[in-house]
């Protein structure tokens, strides 16, 4: 038994070299083999295992040595693009509305409300980043349950006031989503079917606040995170019938939230967009947005609308909902094309590194996060192009909003995350093969010589 | 047969890349192929070959993933990747063209083409 401490000796002074925790288990465990390795071609060559262990470890070079090395190379680095995108994101979303304040009703008055609000939404994006998105694969559950009884509480309280301010905790419910299918790892159709139960929750809570743009939002991501589950094998069962069941399950619950939305007013106010561009409200709206873009010019503020002249008629909306339709026709399409392709380099980059992601947990947080911010941001835009059968709900770090602003500055702060531990976070070894000789359980070294074995 | 140190470093990162060109590897099984590709003139140290390799993964140049191996150990398999193909072909020239270079020098026989 003294010999293998030489090895775990040897491991314990590496590891106090490096200083990033996180990045001590996978080091330690590579090492740890190769000394094995190491230490069996000696005896195989015929030298005893004490002499065995004794030149492994010394062919390994100076422990201390050996650990700064790698502690230079194992330091949590930021995904540098990304943070600075985000910056320039939220400073450009400040500065919009810095500019139309005076456009608009109390702009001046929203405008300090945003300043204030992005206090606490860079706390909350440091949070998630250092709390790192482990978390949502650690207490899945308890993660969901809170999100329903914020979503609940917030309904509760706001339930005479039109948009509802539970659009925003059910905005996070995709990445909890993604947090509650990771916990299902080879737990078969059954897991598969408690996952597909866990939809009808956001799903639910989305009907109540009447909101059709976070339901697809919801559903739809939810549906995407499954569906790649499943691709991946994570439940362990048959592919082809799992999708199947998920795709027919999908088919009849959409078929009977349809038919049961029908008998609602404002569901049948939103498909006349479709089959009656210009009539109601709805319609009107459309109009307008329409025909101010056609206005609208490259550079500077666009011509005169008949009927309007320059006051663009959803002026007390237009930094929430419409801030795109009326920035575009302020100071022109330029600006519009230029958010966009800000949003571009922000979407590829972060599909580029999620894609790097090696933990199934990393690759499903990364993709609930970035499915939200993007169909917050597609759906933003159709509307504010005119077309209006999905309401706008936020353009991402830009818009007015404090709750929406803290909402995705958490998301991109988990999504920064798994870009940061991501490479480091393993996914957990199905139970009774865990086959490392020594774990690093409470600042202790176990050793598990599996003699037995 | 003793080399002096200076001449290899630099020239480590290109050999791993070589090495793990034709198939994945894992670390304890580089310094082996090291060893008998080169007639027991290179001793990669494990202690320097790690942190290479991490910092190799961290350029982009390798990849690596986990394999199980029959005796139900945990491996960490190398892969390179299109930028180290790149890499190691830039390196590899830059070699060559030193050697040849060298050995003209030298006056003596091109050991480069030999």
């Amino acid at each position: 038994m003294q010999q293998p401490n030489k090895i775990a000796a040897y491991l314990e002074t590496v590891r106090q070299q490096i200083r990033w925790k996180k990045a001590q288990p996978p080091v330690l465990e590579e090492l740890e083999n190769h000394l094995t390795d190491q230490k069996n071609a000696y005896i195989s060559d015929g030298l005893d295992e004490e002499t065995a262990i004794n030149n492994a470890v010394a062919e390994m070079g100076d422990p201390v040595i050996v650990g700064e090395q790698l502690d230079r190379t194992h330091r949590p680095r930021p995904d540098w693009p990304l943070l600075i995108m985000t910056a320039i994101l939220l400073i450009l979303g400040l500065s919009i509305q810095f500019l139309i304040r005076s456009d608009i009703h109390n702009g001046t008055e929203s405008f300090t409300k945003q300043v204030t609000w992005a206090a606490p939404a860079i706390i909350v994006l440091l949070m998630a980043y250092l709390l790192d998105f482990t978390i949502i694969g650690k207490y899945p559950k308890t993660i969901y349950l809170a999100l329903m009884v914020i979503t609940m509480a917030s309904y509760w309280s706001y339930r005479y006031v039109i948009g509802s301010t539970a659009i925003y905790p059910l905005l996070l419910f995709p990445t909890a989503f993604a947090g509650f299918v990771y916990s299902k790892r080879n737990k078969g159709y059954g897991g598969l079917t408690i996952s597909v139960v866990a939809v009808i929750v956001p799903v639910l809570l989305a009907l109540l606040i009447h909101n059709m743009t976070v339901l697809l939002l919801v559903g739809l991501s939810c549906l995407i995170i499954l569906t790649v589950a499943i691709a991946k094998g994570w439940f362990n069962v048959s592919k082809l019938m799992a999708l199947l069941i998920l795709y027919l399950s999908t088919g009849i619950a959409s078929l009977i939230l349809f038919l049961t939305l029908m008998s609602q007013a404002y569901f049948r106010d939103r498909l006349q967009v479709i089959l009656n561009p210009l009539q109601g409200h709805t319609g009107w709206v459309g109009t307008v947005i329409r025909s101010f873009l056609y206005h609208s010019r490259l550079v500077g503020e666009g011509l005169p609308v008949s009927g309007y002249g320059s006051v663009f008629p959803l002026l007390s909306t237009a930094n929430t909902n419409f801030l795109l339709t009326y920035m575009t026709y302020k100071f022109g399409w330029i600006l519009f094309i230029g958010i966009m392709l800000l949003f571009a380099a922000f979407f590829v980059r972060s599909v580029i590194i999620s894609q790097k992601q090696k933990s199934v947990l990393g690759q499903l947080v990364s993709l609930a996060v970035i499915l939200t911010v993007a169909m917050e941001i597609f759906t933003y835009i159709i509307a504010n192009l005119g077309f209006l059968l999905v309401g706008p709900i936020s353009l991402p770090l830009i818009s007015y909003g404090g709750r929406a602003l803290v909402t995705n500055m958490c998301l991109i702060g988990f999504l920064l995350s798994t870009f940061r531990t991501g490479n480091l976070f393993k996914d957990n070894v199905p139970v009774g093969k865990s086959n490392r000789l020594i774990k690093y359980e409470n600042g202790k070294i176990i050793i598990d010589l599996k003699l037995n074995g | 047969m003793p080399i002096d140190k200076s001449l290899l470093t630099g020239s480590t990162t290109m050999l791993i890349l070589k090495l793990v060109e034709e198939t994945d590897m894992y670390g304890y099984q580089m310094i082996e192929e090291l060893n008998r590709k080169s007639n027991n003139v290179f001793e990669l140290k494990a202690g320097t070959l790690y942190p290479l390799l991490h910092t190799l993964e961290q350029k982009d140049m390798l990849t690596s993933y986990e394999k199980v191996t029959d005796n139900a150990r945990i491996r960490k398999y190398y892969s390179i990747t299109k930028k180290g193909r790149k890499y190691l072909q830039e390196k590899a020239t830059e070699w060559q063209t030193y050697t040849a270079a060298v050995n003209s020098v030298l006056g003596g026989v091109n050991f480069a083409t030999a």
